[in-house]
């Protein structure tokens, strides 16, 4: 805590967010983006191009270019003072460096194509700065920082391992023999030497580059100031490049053979990389970088960037952009090595988004506070509201193990965790499985499992929510929480059965083949979690009851077994069900039920497999699938209506069973009390599995005191079960009362509604 | 004369008896205006159903006979629409002392839910067949789902009609048993000209905001209320209750977009060659339906958790103060307040008093306070502080 008092306040700037009002930014945002998309643009246009030009000569031709235009814009040389010669020694090698960093960054380019250029390479310095500042200081920014960096580097890794481009395996083949000259070489055998592939490399080099370009920025600021201007040293820095280049473009030119046919056909996207990569959006950012904070133009900028890249990658090999743009011809189409756009370069785009605008958030520190004054040493002194100590971003780590611990405490979550790691467990190695493979049907299974995992997240959340404390909104508590769930997973399985059914009635007419070789141990294995889960559950509820599920008998083959413990763990079901029935509450626990109904399902669902695909195997009945199918559906359904129904009864306010016959007796009880006339309204409903609510009202005599009364009441009714009454004692006068007030309901409101039209009613005396 | 016979049963034969139940069942449907739209509605559904099934069997098109499954399905929305508006009416017993009356809401929660399982198995399959278009045959396509198309929007005619007429009642000072819908009906009555089911699915995404704030000003909707509370007590009798037909409503709207969508994309691969479209089209339906759910689904969840009304928020702690101020009152524990069906909510509450307190004008005047929001039923305990 004490960190927010100290000199860091200060050095993070503002004293919290001044937020200029959006519509004065509106037209600089769009600015923004549309010179962001422009920028995408040209780079892929420059990916093009790069194909045939020699990298030192495109880059040449780039700093030249751009070198003209702000010549003619900037007029460095007639404006602002004269530079000295030790500044035209920095700004030599300021331009070195920024050559080097170009060409890595170009190269990176042909390496990994423009897609993945964009989205290591084209991040604003904040962004980077907080993630550096993040890994390698101890102060960072607190966890959500963490986040981001945390988010950053797996959107790398996501890039470099689960990117599977079918051009890299190309490119690997002919890495010599292609390149023209020193430089590719060398930095090809300086990668090759790494010992990782073609576009792996192209990735680490563009993030190395990508750091070394913030270093770069900030160094630079000094020389900008001395030089009189940012844009005054960028036009400079232009053209000392293009001259140091100049050399070697020379030599280049004299010794290799250039393999384009016609300049004049490049002038066209040449001068438009140059207008977009180069001028537009040097001058765009530096716009808004003086008119909004750079943090906003950073979320800005990346967002639109990475998307624009996504969709530019998806359409820019596309036959209909060709047939658009028919000048470009003579550029594409050139060999159709075009980098695809795999599942794992969306989701890293889609990540790094995400944490671009993590780290670009602005720091919270002293941004709650309010200025009072100064120290005597001039450090600015804040005084914190409670709402800024408390109101700290909680930590992931923090949350989880929270989380944890309050899942680890109860019976019931807690085996609902497991299983669910189980479960989760099995479901990603088959995905890696599949994956692996490339087998489809592993992988859809895979999915079908997760989607299956859902039921018991769902269970789990429930059994966590019921615990919650009862809250003003939610004045009972969320007991309820777990009827809901366990409804909600009986209508699931009811209309997974239904859909079963249909599919099975459809199958019957018309046996379709399936492949048999992978089912087997797929459902073998999903068989073997489920009967875990299954024992596991009906431990968790049944009490010595229906131990149907001898645990002795799982190493064995289970295409036999399986329909048996099947078979029991349905018979189980029911006979939980009569024991929820006749326990008194016991524990009917509506959620367990639903998950274990969920988990018998899915046990079913691997035997039926199993079972048919061993028919089929054995005698090629085809229309063994359909019917087991059929046949467990059937089961289902049958399984999951005594829940519905008991969670139908308790959400629909009925008395709950099994307290019917004790609360008729405790009615009567209560009419034979000393003084009680009569009772009406009495209502007894469950609310969830340990609160039995219910309201009565009650006349008595006139003469009798009200106090013995509820008292007597209220322990006859918390001995026939219900712990959470409230009684209403009315006597013959209180009646009068009523009567003579208003003849019902209605009409005291309409009577209401009317003072409160006519602006009378001060209060409830009023009325009287 | 005529003989008198104690013996009731003696005259009822067996087989008698499932006709009566049966006409009862019948009666009871129509007796009421909504119920016997659902009705006839599902009637229409069904037998458009058994028409493409049965045309599915006889051409052997297995297109048509799972489309065929789909339309059954869809009758089940409208089966438990149907089921919880009769059941609703159900006298209250012993062991339902409500009565059913939660029925509705309980409908109305299960057609949620269906709809937001069927949005999803949409979605998963439009992104499935994003990532790769199969080959559609769009040759039987269109007609069947033309035919879909107009019975789904005979059917938001229907129900449109419906809240039409009670809107027209309202304005007129009828007093319509089921004067709550017209809340809604007002709204997509002015979504009518915008046709296409776009409009409409917005229609009803807006009811469920309008209407949460149409009962904060409670005295504008003046005659209405002096209408529905006509029945005696805190029973709302025959009133249907707006979550049976929301939900009814936004299935039968979620069935026309889906019809719709198919025709737009059916239409754009038979011109344009555009494969593209069905799956985006999909999604884009099973996003609309999904955000058009939800409201009705977060309504229907908080009256079942027994949540505190959301009307109620603003008005109870106002009503609190005001109790605290009475007389002789200490304190109020416990006040649970929550929602037995649409706009009928009930409320126990314990008063801790003086002792020299007057209980019976506490207790009076507290059932003044809490009537005056709109508390039907009301439960205050007494309990005299000890001294």
């Amino acid at each position: 805590m004490d960190e927010k008092y100290s000199s860091n306040v200060l050095s993070s700037g503002k004293l919290g967010m001044v937020e200029v009002p959006n519509a004065r930014l509106t037209r600089y945002i769009i600015l923004l983006l549309i010179s962001k998309v422009l920028k995408a643009v040209g780079i892929f246009e420059s990916y093009d191009i790069l194909k045939v030009v020699h990298i030192v000569q495109f880059i040449f031709i780039l700093k030249l270019g751009s070198a003209v235009v702000l010549l003619f814009f900037q007029k460095p040389f007639s404006s602002g003072k004269a530079i000295s010669k030790r500044q035209w020694i920095k700004l030599l090698k300021h331009s070195v460096l920024g050559c080097i960093i170009s060409l890595l960054g170009f190269f990176g380019l042909t390496l990994c194509g423009p897609l993945r250029t964009l989205l290591l390479f084209e991040h604003s310095d904040v962004v980077v700065l907080a993630l550096l500042a993040v890994l390698f200081t101890t102060s960072g920014g607190g966890p959500s920082k963490t986040r981001g960096a945390a988010l950053f580097i797996i959107a790398v890794v996501c890039l470099l391992l689960f990117d599977n481009d079918d051009l890299m395996a190309k490119m690997a083949e002919h890495p010599e023999g292609h390149h023209d000259s020193a430089l590719t070489h060398f930095l090809y055998t300086a990668i090759a030497f790494l010992g990782v592939a073609d576009h792996k490399g192209g990735v680490v080099l563009l993030v190395v580059s990508l750091c070394l370009k913030v270093g770069f920025h900030s160094a630079s600021r000094k020389l900008s100031v001395e030089v009189g201007g940012a844009k005054r040293l960028y036009a400079l820095d232009n053209l000392v490049s293009s001259a140091v280049l100049l050399p070697w473009v020379i030599v280049l030119s004299a010794t290799t053979e250039s393999k384009v046919e016609s300049w004049s056909g490049l002038i066209l996207p040449l001068a438009l990389i140059v207008f977009s990569v180069m001028i537009l959006e040097f001058y765009v950012e530096a716009v808004c970088a003086a008119k909004m904070e750079a943090p906003r133009c950073a979320r800005y900028s990346t967002a639109a960037l990475f998307l624009s890249a996504l969709l530019l990658a998806h359409f820019w090999s596309h036959p209909f952009t060709d047939r658009l743009l028919s000048v470009r011809t003579p550029l594409h189409g050139r060999g159709g090595t075009e980098h695809v756009l795999s599942g794992g370069v969306v989701v890293s785009a889609v990540i790094f988004v995400l944490a671009s605008s993590i780290l670009s958030a602005p720091s919270r520190k002293g941004q709650k506070g309010t200025l009072v004054g100064y120290s005597p040493e001039g450090t600015p002194l804040y005084n914190f509201m409670g709402d800024a100590l408390q109101h700290t971003s909680q930590s992931l780590p923090r949350f989880i193990k929270e989380s944890l611990k309050q899942i680890l405490e109860e019976y019931d979550s807690r085996q609902i965790f497991y299983f669910l790691c189980l479960n989760l467990a099995f479901t990603f190695v088959e995905l890696f499985y599949g994956v692996w493979t490339n087998s489809l049907g592993l992988i859809s299974d895979g999915f079908h499992m997760l989607f299956d995992c859902s039921a018991l997240v769902l269970g789990l959340f429930a059994a966590l929510m019921t615990r919650w404390k009862a809250t003003k909104i939610y004045s009972y508590g969320y007991g309820r929480v777990e009827i809901l769930s366990g409804f909600i997973n009986g209508l699931f399985l009811m209309v997974i059965a239904f859909f079963v059914f249909v599919e099975s009635v459809s199958r019957l007419f018309d046996p379709p083949n399936i492949n048999t070789d992978m089912l087997t141990p797929v459902s073998v294995g999903g068989l073997l979690v489920n009967l875990v889960g299954i024992c596991a559950f009906s431990h968790a509820h049944s009490h010595g009851a229906a131990k149907s599920c001898p645990s002795s008998d799982h190493g064995h083959s289970h295409n036999e077994h399986g329909h048996g413990h099947a078979h029991g763990g349905h018979g189980h079901a029911h006979g939980s069900h009569g024991h929820a029935h006749g326990g008194g509450g016991g524990g009917m626990n509506a959620n367990m039920r639903g998950v274990f109904l969920h988990v018998l399902a899915d046990t079913l669902g691997s035997v039926g497999v199993i079972i048919s695909t061993l028919l089929i195997n054995q005698f090629g009945w085809l229309i063994a699938d359909p019917i087991c199918s059929l046949c467990i559906a059937v089961l289902i359904f049958l399984s999951v209506i005594p829940l519905i129904k008991d969670a139908c009864e308790v959400l629909v306010l009925r008395a709950p069973p099994e307290h019917e016959k004790e609360l008729d007796h405790a009615l009567a009880k209560v009419e034979k009390i000393d003084g009680v006339l009569s009772y009406r309204d009495a209502h007894f409903w469950r609310h969830s599995a340990s609160m039995v609510a219910g309201t009565i009202h009650i006349q008595v005599m006139a003469e009798v005191l009200e106090q013995r009364v509820i008292q007597q009441v209220t322990s006859v009714l918390k001995d026939a079960g219900v712990n959470n009454l409230s009684v209403q004692v009315e006597k013959e006068a209180y009646f009068q009362h009523m009567s003579g007030l208003s003849s019902g309901f209605h009409e005291v409101l309409a009577m209401t509604q009317q003072m409160e039209s006519v602006q009378c009613l001060k209060d409830g005396t009023c009325i009287m | 004369m005529l003989p008198l016979s104690a013996k009731d049963d003696e005259y009822k034969p067996a087989k008698l008896n499932l006709l009566a139940k049966t006409s009862g069942w019948f009666r009871a449907i129509f007796s009421d205006q909504t119920s016997r739209n659902l009705f006839f509605f599902l009637l229409l559904n069904l037998s458009f159903a058994f028409v493409e099934l049965s045309y599915g069997i006889w051409s052997n098109s297995l297109g048509l006979i799972s489309d065929s499954f789909h339309m059954f399905f869809d009758c089940t929305a409208l089966l438990a629409g149907l089921a919880a508006s009769v059941i609703s009416r159900w006298r209250c017993n012993d062991s339902f002392s409500y009565g059913y009356v939660r029925a509705e809401v309980l409908a109305g929660f299960v057609n949620g839910l269906f709809l937001i399982f069927t949005a999803f198995f949409i979605f998963s399959e439009g992104v499935e067949r994003a990532l790769e278009p199969p080959d559609v045959h769009h040759d039987r396509l269109l007609p069947v789902s033309v035919a879909g198309l107009l019975v789904n929007l005979v059917g938001i005619f229907v129900f449109q009609h419906g809240g039409h007429g009670h809107s027209h009642g309202d304005d007129g000072g009828h007093g319509h048993s089921h004067s709550l819908f017209n809340g809604s009906a007002n709204h997509k009555d002015s979504h009518t000209d915008s046709h296409g089911g776009h409009g409409h699915s917005h229609g009803g995404h807006g009811h469920g905001h309008q209407d949460q704030h149409s009962h904060q000003d409670q005295h504008s909707h003046q005659d209405q209320h002096q209408a529905l509370y006509s029945q005696d007590k805190f029973l709302p009798g025959k009133g249907s209750s707006k979550q049976i037909l929301q939900g009814v409503f936004l299935h039968i709207v979620a069935d026309t977009l889906g019809s719709v969508g198919v025709i737009i994309s059916a239409l754009l691969m038979q011109k344009y060659d555009l494969m593209i479209a069905d799956p985006i089209c999909s999604m884009l339906i099973s996003l609309l339906i999904g955000v058009s759910v939800v409201p009705l689904l977060r309504e229907s969840i908080g009256i079942l958790m027994q949540r505190t009304p959301p009307t109620l928020d603003h008005a109870l702690p106002e009503c609190y103060q005001r109790v605290q101020q009475l007389q002789g009152v200490y304190n109020i524990q416990e006040p649970h307040f929550w929602t037995l069906c649409t706009d009928v909510y009930v409320g126990t509450l314990k008063l801790l008093v003086a002792p020299d307190a007057d209980a019976r004008w506490i207790q009076t005047q507290t059932h003044n306070i809490f009537t005056q929001v709109g508390v039907r039923q009301l439960y205050v305990q007494i309990d005299i502080a000890a001294m």
